[in-house]
């Protein structure tokens, strides 16, 4: 795993990347290109948000980075390894060992406590983990007195917070959050995006988030805007505003 | 039905409704389909093959015997219990001579019969494990004799025999061969004739040996002079009643004529009492008991299926549906997979019948050529079942989807996971105290098997009621291990087998009723055989024994000369034969045995004997204890016998004694019985060897002298023991085949329910795929969770089995004259629970693999 060495290297290093990445779904006349030829990595160490209109393509785009999908033509890869090149069973554990996952809802096993859940892909590989890592996290997440209590047992924002520890707790080279506040009120989704971005410059994770939401996509240190499945804007240091400002004129026909 | 009350147009929604979900979600119900399905096909080609094998035999014996008009025969039978044909008084062959001047007769012909066995080509004896053999004397008459000549010759001499020609080819013997044919006697015979029996190769599996009539009345019959009955053909234009109406004048007292068409009657209908109705009657109560494990399948898919469309059903509340509409479209649902599966199972059934007709033939069993016979009640009754039990078994999760509130629409999940209530908890508790009390009363108090059945019962229902109770518990520790062994994959399968306790307990119920008949069978037949082994050690006192097979008719027996000259090798201190009459004491019909009853107490242990068996003479009979006390009869009282051939004569009960095992109920001298015998034979020659004498020397000397007398086995005592519970085995093997079908629908059911819960489960499936579960892992998880449901009802079964054959086996004990056994064969069990397992392992495969195909993308973004 590479993440130790990381920290050493320049922030040009890309913990992932696509490549002039087309997804077609459907065919014929009914044939929608959800990507059309995007290429973006997105750079270890930073708090990546992708942004734009339903339909835009950011959230396959997401899946594709990340091996959920597979694309049309093109390539995606994590760190050096080409998804495309990998089977079921090496993409599985692939995902196991090197991706953290927080989806928008229904992110934690029903039948498993909290501290369960949270350790559930290192359990799944059949390691130890780095037991003081967990606990940190733990710690971080603040879900201590929650730890043997069932999902069903807690608030939504709770869950998040639970979903994003698990999403940390096998050190994976990045995370991937799937509108992680879409499901939540403000102060929880604040209290999700605020871990999220200590992760990042705190402990030196890399985290890509798809979101919506421009108050969301402030916490990051870069926002990349999709329309119609083109990467078509690129924004450093967003602001709430700037990010609203920059979705607006998606809206006025240029 | 509840649709009944609502008028027709909404009736029609609800229809359409229900038909179109049906449609879309037809997999969910394939479970319930082949449930119905095998269920309603098992008990129709049951009914149907039953019809047809009885139409077969009627046609056979009615064929047989067309030429025959009228018989006569004795006109008393005397019946004893558990032989319900009967023994008849013979007639006189001189009455022949009187039958033919009657106006009207054509012919009349004697026919003498009784047992013969023959001796295959590779020295064993053909048949005697169930159908009779028969010997007899060939008619002359063609018309009147049942079987015709296929190949060959009539016997014209002494020591000439025609056979037919199944046994012939069972044995490997041709025309001109010589073999030997033990009535039981051995009697040296020449094959010159083959026979059919209306136009088959035999009568079922039923040996015959045609004889010429002086070798008949030589070697079949008691005395010469008597026959069985007296065959008779009409002339031209004579019908059978008028044939019987001029016969009986002339008949003496005693002797009656019945037409040829009522005799053949009487064979068919003795054949359907004795075999196929018995072999019905186990068919239907095995399928009975593959419906109910159908019932359980199919209400928790119901179950299931309404719990999952609670949020469908809440939204058409709130649209405006009523709750009837509501309970209506799922039992139209369930009228509609209900319809169809029957019907398919009719099909299936008319199928197993026609499978069996062909099959039967290759296995050598001849079943008759001819048209299946489908009777409306064979067809009607399957149907009326399985549409019964289905909606019996939608009822309740019907009435429950009419229930759901509007407002359950806006809910997340719906799954029912309610655990067992405490209502639930006392029922069942009260139930299994009811049921133990009255099992353990019914054993041990006053047994009676009703009392016992019905706590049996009562345990069965306790069993079911308590199933969630369990479950969690039960599948906790079943569970423990797996985290250790399969790490979180069996964790994952273990809660998720714990998730819904109700429905983990239905899904086991099917199976645990299965495992519960099965090993309720497993622990009587291990029971029967300890019987039996306990019988011999306790009753046998001799070293080896000569015995013909105790399953079925059991051949020809064994020579009467047999114990005699065995008794006289100098090895030998005991050889003490057992003989069976049939006589009729104080009014009823009973069963003889017929000894030297001095030599009997010495080699079998007969228990207390009040009196002395020394000295019965011709006028004396000992009677077992248990059938003195029930006649109230005792030393020094008499008893009136009348014989079969008559002759009614008192005898002085001289002794009473306590086992009655080996020994029967009555037993008198050869002196006592020799005026009035029939063809004679023993069942088992019980031998006691001089102090000294090893087993092998013994026994070697005593097949010397068997191997004059037709070479009957002889057998240790522990293979006597063994050899009387071969049939046990046997039994077994038949009832196992049986109950598969039950265990198959119950896995049915376990593959559906999980299914089911695959389907509810597909967002957290995704998940689990998502970070990082490989779908062998997944597979896995699914596969364990099916192997803990089965484990949870196998150890139910087991237990429930096991205790329903200990009160099976003591309620026999207590509430019968014979004493039971009991044994629990663990060898046996831990099978049963490893195929049970090993079942569920199966169960889980398909629906492992589907949830393994699962697209994780989508799986996640499942609503």
């Amino acid at each position: 795993m590479s993440t130790d060495t990381a920290t050493a290297t320049t922030t040009t290093r890309t913990a992932a990347r696509v490549v002039d990445a087309v997804k077609v779904y459907g065919a014929g006349d009914t044939a929608v290109r959800a990507l059309d030829g995007v290429s973006v990595g997105f750079p270890a160490g930073r708090f990546t948000a992708i942004m734009g209109p339903s339909g835009s393509g950011k959230s396959t785009l997401m899946h594709c980075a990340a091996g959920l999908d597979t694309l049309g033509s093109g390539a995606a890869f994590i760190g050096d390894t080409e998804l495309g090149a990998l089977d079921d069973r090496r993409l599985t554990l692939l995902r196991r060992d090197r991706i953290g996952f927080v989806f928008q809802a229904f992110n934690l096993v029903p039948t498993l406590t909290v501290a369960e859940n949270i350790t559930l892909p290192i359990d799944l590989a059949g390691g130890h983990g780095d037991r003081e890592w967990i606990d940190a996290l733990v710690d971080v997440v603040g879900l201590r007195d929650r730890l043997h209590h069932r999902p069903a047992e807690l608030s939504g924002g709770q869950q998040q917070r639970v979903a994003v520890a698990r999403a940390f707790a096998g050190r994976p080279d990045l995370v991937f959050a799937d509108e992680p506040t879409g499901n939540l009120d403000s102060r929880s989704g604040e209290e999700v995006l605020g871990l999220l971005g200590r992760a990042v410059r705190d402990m030196d994770r890399t985290v890509v988030m798809v979101t919506h939401d421009p108050v969301a996509a402030a916490h990051a240190d870069q926002v990349l805007f999709l329309a119609d499945g083109r990467l078509v804007d690129r924004m450093e240091s967003p602001t709430a505003d700037r990010v609203l400002d920059r979705l607006k004129a998606f809206e006025v026909p240029s | 039905m509840t649709s009944r009350a609502l008028p027709a147009h909404t009736l029609r929604a609800t229809v359409r409704l229900s038909l179109s979900s049906l449609r879309a979600h037809r997999r969910r119900f394939a479970g319930t389909f082949l449930a119905v399905f095998l269920g309603v096909a098992f008990l129709a080609g049951t009914l149907v093959m039953g019809d047809t094998l009885r139409a077969s035999f009627d046609t056979m014996f009615g064929d047989a015997t067309s030429g025959t008009d009228a018989v006569v025969r004795g006109a008393d039978a005397i019946t004893t219990p558990g032989n319900s044909q009967g023994v008849r008084r013979p007639v006189p062959t001189a009455l022949v001579k009187t039958v033919e001047r009657v106006p009207g007769v054509a012919a009349a012909a004697p026919d003498i019969q009784g047992a013969g066995q023959l001796i295959g080509s590779d020295g064993k004896p053909i048949g005697g494990q169930g159908p009779p053999t028969v010997a007899g004397n060939w008619i002359t008459d063609a018309k009147l004799n049942p079987y015709r000549l296929a190949e060959g010759r009539a016997p014209s001499k002494s020591g000439e025999v025609v056979v037919n020609r199944g046994t012939a080819e069972k044995g490997r013997l041709s025309i001109g061969d010589t073999t030997v044919l033990r009535t039981p006697d051995p009697v040296r015979v020449t094959i010159v004739g083959l026979a059919t029996f209306a136009g088959e190769d035999g009568m079922a599996q039923v040996t015959f040996t045609g004889m010429t009539r002086p070798d008949a009345e030589k070697y079949l019959t008691a005395k010469p002079g008597t026959a069985a009955g007296i065959q008779v053909r009409a002339g031209p234009g004579v019908g059978q009643r008028e044939l019987v109406d001029r016969l009986t004048p002339v008949l003496p007292k005693g002797v009656e004529a019945i037409t040829g068409h009522e005799s053949a009657e009487e064979n068919t209908e003795m054949i359907s009492s004795r075999f196929l109705t018995v072999f019905t009657l186990l068919l239907l109560v095995f399928s009975g008991v593959a419906i109910l494990v159908a019932t359980f399948s199919i209400h928790n898919t119901f179950a299931i299926v309404v719990a999952q469309r609670t949020r469908e059903n809440a939204l058409l509340r709130a649209l405006g549906a009523s709750r009837r509409q509501v309970a209506a479209a799922t039992l139209v649902e369930a009228t509609a997979v209900a319809l169809t599966a029957s019907l398919a199972g009719l099909a299936g059934g008319i199928g197993i019948a026609a499978g069996l007709q062909a099959l039967f033939p290759a296995i050598g069993f001849p079943f008759p050529e001819g048209d299946l016979v489908i009777s409306a009640l064979s067809m009607l009754l399957p149907l009326a079942v399985g549409v019964v039990v289905c909606l019996g078994s939608a009822l309740l999760p019907a009435v429950r989807a009419g229930r759901t509130a509007p407002l359950a629409a806006l809910r997340e999940t719906a799954v029912d996971r309610s655990g067992a209530s405490s209502v639930r908890a006392v029922t069942g508790a009260g139930l299994a105290a009811l049921a133990l009390a009255l099992t353990l009363t019914g054993v041990l108090v006053q047994p009676s098997l009703w009392l016992a059945g019905l706590g049996a019962v009562l345990a069965l229902s306790a069993f079911v009621v308590l199933g969630p109770v369990a479950s969690t518990t039960v599948v906790r520790i079943l569970g423990g291990p797996l985290d250790r062994l399969r790490g979180v994959t069996g964790g994952l399968a273990r809660r998720n087998a714990l998730r819904s306790p109700k429905r983990t307990a239905a899904t086991a119920s099917a199976l645990m009723i299965g495992v519960a008949v099965v090993s309720l069978f497993t622990v009587f037949g291990a029971s029967l055989k300890a019987t039996m082994d306990q019988t011999v050690s306790r009753s046998f006192a001799g070293d080896v024994a000569v015995s013909t097979p105790s399953f079925g008719a059991g051949g020809s027996g064994l020579s009467p000369g047999l114990a005699p000259a065995i008794a006289r090798r100098p090895e030998v201190a005991d050889a003490v034969g057992l003989g069976r009459g049939v006589a009729e004491v104080d009014g009823e019909g009973r069963a003889l045995t017929v000894t030297d009853p001095a030599a009997l107490a010495r080699v079998f242990d007969l228990g207390d004997i009040r009196g002395s068996l020394d000295d019965l003479g011709t006028d004396g009979i000992a009677v077992a204890g248990t059938e003195a006390d029930h006649q109230g009869l005792k030393t020094g009282d008499t008893a009136r016998v009348t014989f079969t051939d008559g002759q009614k004569k008192t005898f002085t009960v001289r002794a009473v004694y306590g086992r009655s095992e080996l020994a029967g109920d009555y037993v008198i001298t050869r002196a006592a019985w020799a005026p009035h015998r029939t063809q004679d034979s023993d069942s088992l020659i019980a031998v006691a060897f001089r102090k000294g004498v090893g087993t092998d020397t013994g026994k070697a000397a005593v097949e010397q002298v068997a191997a004059r007398y037709g070479d009957p086995e002889v057998q240790t005592r522990g293979e006597y023991a063994e050899s009387s519970a071969a049939g046990i085995d046997m039994m077994l093997t038949l009832v196992y085949a049986l109950l598969a079908l039950a265990v198959l629908i119950a896995l049915l059911g376990i593959a559906n329910t999980l299914t089911l819960a695959i389907h509810e489960r597909t967002r957290e499936l995704g998940l689990l795929r998502a970070v990082g579960q490989t779908r062998a892992q997944l597979r896995a998880m699914v596969r364990w969770e099916s192997i803990l449901v089965a484990a949870f009802g196998t150890v139910g079964g087991l237990a429930l089995g096991g205790f329903l054959g200990w009160v099976l086996v003591k309620a026999s004990d207590g509430a019968s004259d014979s004493a039971f056994a009991f044994a629990l064969p663990p060898a046996r069990l831990a099978i049963v629970a490893l195929v049970g397992i090993a079942a569920g392992a199966l169960a889980g495969l398909r629906p492992a693999r589907r949830a393994a195909r699962l697209d994780v993308l989508r799986a996640i973004a499942t609503e």
